[in-house]
């Protein structure tokens, strides 16, 4: 790459609600936008206003209800959905998350956690190919942010990512809060994470705000997508961009969103530390 | 303590955020430093707490009606009684408005129901595709002998509320659209909610227009319909309905 040559595509936000009539009429210069796959699964007008915005925006499409860790499989119907809404949209990614969210026809509505065994990745495999296969495209798989390890995971949860990516051939989504977070509440060490990633499949950064909890007298860190990145995370980032070199990163808002300014405020800063490993990388 | 199976440990972890202790699964968690079941709670806390924001951003007349904390005890026990059965959660809440009408804390908001049933009337038009709408000139292409049996339907998305109480009023107080005082007593409404380009929205109806479209919403043919309209209404005038139901979109295109 030339020297202080512009990164390839600039850092992208998450496109909220209480940004969707702002956003087409002032055009900020973000690289792409991400989009809650649920949110858009029926028509209507909030779709037609994503579409309008294709036009000026490139698209990834992140789903958070596919649960890709039930024993019990994919829900066919959704996922018909989803690839209804990739095929409408067509999306430069497509990514969902190590976790799972579905039982027993209930929906949890959050990012629950699997024991990291050889059965949960036969199961994680199976439904992650079967994505892929609906798809007809690579998808990435996040890692997420853990609160609890059960006893009996025999696996650590890099190395089942990467057990993932060789299995499977899909990519991951590198969630670079969700280390930091995972890694302090698990009492690993978030280096020897990103080391144990295999390092061409990673396709996208995430960063997001976590906010600092107390359980039972001691700190816990709980990934509410509330606020800035935090000073750890961007120094993470940092290292994650000296092994994986530049990839498309998002900044994600999910909680007390803030005016559209602040994303843009914080995808810049993304841009400026992507900057400085781009010029450390070529000097 | 043997492993749970990976079927066994989900169905029992989402005993646990549902409100459940579970043994079994709290013997497998790591208490290392922070205890099983205080882990435990942070889950559950999440899936209560999002999903009462997700219904709160549904329901958010009864929302604004009743108040965050009393909103959030309401939501917490429909959660645990009735979760969702699917990730697409403008779509969870479809009995929350039966929930609210049996439940003995809010019985003196008789309103209460019916304005959640018009929350959910509004989330569903809003998240629906829609579908092309009748417009005047394909009507005026169908031949006259043949209207009588015409099957006019609603819109995919629309539906039709009737109240005892001026619940359209209500909605816009609770939207801070309408600050003047309501009485329960002044009257009953019908409306139609419907989608527009950029969002949903709701109109009054005449007793004759609704007993229509409830005829052809049964797929009732179009003579037959009138018929019902001028039982329920004599002063009900075809010509004055059907521009407003073509002004609004709410009929579906053949």
């Amino acid at each position: 790459m030339a020297d202080g040559a512009p990164s390839p595509l600039p850092t992208g936000i998450g496109l909220r609600a209480r940004h969707l009539e702002e956003l087409p009429v002032r055009k900020p210069d973000v690289g792409f936008l991400e989009i809650h796959a649920e949110n858009y699964l029926n028509g209507g007008p909030a779709l037609k206003r994503v579409e309008r915005l294709r036009a000026d925006y490139r698209f990834s499409l992140h789903a958070v209800g596919l649960s890709l860790g039930s024993a019990e499989g994919l829900d066919a119907v959704h996922l018909a959905r989803v690839k209804a809404l990739v095929d409408r949209l067509q999306p430069d990614l497509v990514s969902d998350h190590l976790s799972w969210s579905v039982t027993s026809a209930t929906y949890l509505n959050d990012l629950l956690p699997l024991p990291y065994t050889e059965e949960s990745l036969a199961v994680v495999c199976r439904n992650v190919e079967r994505l892929q296969e609906s798809l007809g495209r690579r998808v990435l798989v996040e890692n997420p942010s853990s609160y609890l390890s059960f006893t009996h995971s025999t696996i650590g949860e890099a190395e089942f990512l990467a057990a993932i990516v060789a299995r499977t051939g899909c990519g991951l989504l590198c969630d670079v809060n969700n280390i930091h977070v995972t890694c302090s509440n698990m009492r690993l060490d978030p280096t020897a994470y990103l080391d144990a990633l295999p390092r061409s499949a990673i396709g996208e950064f995430h960063l997001a705000g976590h906010v600092i909890n107390d359980a039972d007298g001691e700190t816990i860190l709980i990934d509410d997508h509330g606020s800035r990145v935090a000073e750890p995370v961007w120094a993470l980032l940092r290292e994650a961009l000296a092994r994986f070199g530049e990839q498309p990163t998002l900044i994600e808002w999910d909680t007390d969103v803030p005016d559209l300014d602040v994303l843009i405020d914080e995808a810049a800063r993304a841009d400026r530390e992507r900057r400085a490993f781009h010029m450390g990388a070529a000097a | 303590m043997s492993a749970l199976s990976l079927a066994d440990l989900q169905t029992a972890f989402r005993s646990a955020c549902l409100g459940s202790d579970s043994p079994d699964l709290a013997a497998l968690v790591d208490g290392e430093r922070i205890g099983a079941d205080a882990r435990l709670r942070i889950y559950r806390h999440h899936v209560f707490d999002s999903l009462s924001t997700a219904l709160g951003a549904t329901f958010s007349s009864v929302l604004s009606l009743v108040g965050e904390g009393f909103f959030r005890m309401l939501a917490r026990e429909y959660i645990a009684h009735t979760p969702p059965s699917g990730p697409v959660l403008s779509e969870y809440g479809a009995d929350f408005p039966d929930f609210i009408e049996r439940h003995e804390r809010v019985r003196d908001l008789v309103y209460l129901a019916d304005a959640a049933r018009l929350d959910w009337a509004l989330t569903r038009a809003y998240g629906s595709d829609g579908g092309t709408a009748l417009t005047a000139a394909a009507l005026a292409a169908i031949a006259p002998e043949a209207l009588g049996e015409l099957r006019l339907r609603l819109r995919m998305g629309v539906s039709l509320l009737r109240s005892a109480y001026p619940v359209d009023r209500i909605w816009a107080v609770a939207h801070g659209k309408d600050d003047a005082s309501i009485d329960l007593a002044s009257g009953g409404v019908e409306l139609v909610v419907f989608q527009r380009d950029d969002d949903a929205a709701f109109a009054r109806l005449t007793r004759g227009e609704a007993a229509m479209l409830v005829a052809c919403d049964g797929a009732t043919g179009l003579a037959v319909a009138l018929e019902r309209a001028s039982d329920a209404d004599s002063s009900f005038d075809f010509a004055t309905a059907l521009p407003k139901f073509l002004n609004l979109d709410i009929l579906a295109a053949p």
